[in-house]
């Protein structure tokens, strides 16, 4: 209880401070631009999850962010999330949590010229659409497709060149590379002292959008190298949403044999009205190295009562039977 | 003759752009197309050529920039109000606001770079058009 009052509290600080320093009208979502060079924001999410045998109750992620303009050519982003901050199993009544802040970005840009930007810092991973928006109000399904969680690493410690492709309308192109461990190794999916990639993604018309990546990576862990590539495609107008990723990836181990893996996932979203959306998707994951494959189908209803006030709830059911649950979220970026 | 010349002055007039995209005339930029507007106010491209753009939007909902969002940028406001919240997680914020499209017109005319959008009738020699709509 005295961590539900922690976060209560730290929100009401967060909203004190909020009307403290706006200079200009608020609106929610789009943070507080104090100046130029400093520009706040934040976000949690709570999670319910009902599971056989494991229902739980959680403050999923709190987080607070800053960002701005040290001078037309630099600017920077700094983020700090806690991640798992309070969770009870509502059937044990056991409380975990944890409420240490990890740095989740913490980068300069560096802009050269439209086509010719550096970003270097501990940053999200370039890669498809799901990836670059990973928190929880933004999406629409309160889970994440196993694509974006076990077959890449989600952050980047190192440089991304990146900017327009010279002569090709609408076309961006990302080259990243980190030789060197994560920011914080605790706190990424895939730890690896070695990453590089390519991506490029095109808008071929205000709907219509696809793009691809490769890469390679080694775990800092298991010295495994993994190649991959991936391909995302994604139309969007103002009723219907639908994309889709996928990804394959073949890995070199020291002592087992080589493996690959396939990966991906199509969602479709329907918006009845801009506060009213049902989801569907689909998921196929297939890990030949840890013998992990389960095909997954999901219905969710996404109600937005203001776009960055976001509730959710969905049903998976998963090949593998015991993992099948219902999820339900609330959450809000200020 | 007369009356020839009357009916096409009528027929170019009803076929005008009802809106215009303007900049100062101190850049050498002269047309533009629509997805480098788009790109520019969507904030994924700073110049076009060698020159710096700073767009300037009409502040709150207003019949022009309503216009302007669904003609040019291709979305209506919910749609534009979530990209704005996406972009403020990856660090960007939307263009800056002028409070009336007489202010608009002012500040383009006088900021090197500035780009804003205003009714056709009320372009003058103090900017000029890259783009209709």
């Amino acid at each position: 209880m005295n961590t539900v009052n922690m976060v209560t509290r730290s929100v009401g600080i967060l909203i004190g401070l909020t009307m403290a320093l706006q200079a200009e009208p608020y609106t929610l979502g789009q943070g507080i631009q104090v100046n130029d060079m400093v520009n706040i924001g934040s976000y949690f999410s709570t999670e319910f999850l009902a599971k056989k045998g494991q229902d739980t109750a959680s403050v999923e992620d709190v987080a607070v962010m800053a960002y701005g303009d040290i001078n037309p050519m630099l600017s920077y982003m700094a983020e700090l999330e806690s991640v798992g901050f309070y969770s009870k199993n509502i059937s044990t009544g056991i409380e975990t949590g944890n409420q240490t802040f990890h740095i989740e970005r913490l980068y300069g840009d560096l802009w050269l010229a439209d086509a010719y930007n550096i970003r270097f810092g501990k940053q999200i991973t370039p890669i498809g659409y799901w990836n670059k928006e990973p928190i929880n109000v933004l999406r629409d399904t309160t889970s994440n497709p196993l694509y974006t969680t076990l077959l890449f690493p989600r952050f980047l410690t190192g440089i991304d060149i990146n900017g327009y492709i010279p002569g090709v309308e609408g076309a961006r192109y990302h080259l990243f590379g980190q030789k060197n461990h994560d920011f914080d190794d605790e706190y990424i999916n895939i730890p690896n002292t070695h990453f590089f990639g390519l991506s490029v993604e095109k808008e071929l018309s205000t709907e219509w959008s696809a793009g691809g990546s490769f890469g390679e990576y080694t775990t800092k862990l298991t010295d495994q190298r993994t190649r991959f590539v991936q391909a995302n495609a994604k139309y969007d107008d103002a009723v219907w949403q639908v994309m889709g990723e996928a990804l394959m990836a073949k890995s070199e181990y020291a002592t087992t044999e080589d493996s690959s893996a396939l990966s991906g996932y199509i969602q479709g979203m329907y918006r009845y009205t801009p506060e009213h959306a049902f989801v569907t998707r689909a998921e196929y994951f297939d890990d030949h190295h840890t013998k992990y494959k389960d095909t997954i189908g999901i219905v969710g209803y996404s109600y937005r009562p203001l776009y960055p006030v976001s509730l959710k709830g969905e049903y998976q059911w998963h090949s593998l039977n015991a993992e099948s649950c219902f999820l339900f979220s609330f959450s809000v970026l200020f | 003759m007369k009356v020839l010349l009357l009916l096409i002055g009528l027929i170019a007039g009803s076929a005008a752009s009802e809106y215009s995209v303007i900049m100062s005339k101190k850049n050498s930029l002269s047309t533009l197309t629509l997805q480098q507007i788009r790109d520019v106010y969507l904030q994924k491209r700073h110049t076009i050529g060698d020159q710096t753009i700073i767009p300037v939007n009409l502040v709150g909902q207003n019949e022009v920039r309503s216009a302007f969002e669904s003609i040019v940028l291709g979305m209506d406001r919910n749609r534009l109000n979530a990209y704005w919240i996406k972009q403020h997680f990856q660090g960007a914020t939307p263009p800056l606001t002028q409070p009336s499209i007489e202010s608009v017109r002012l500040f383009v005319q006088n900021v090197e770079g500035a780009m804003g959008y205003i009714p056709s009738s009320m372009v003058d020699n103090g900017v000029k058009v890259v783009y209709e709509f």
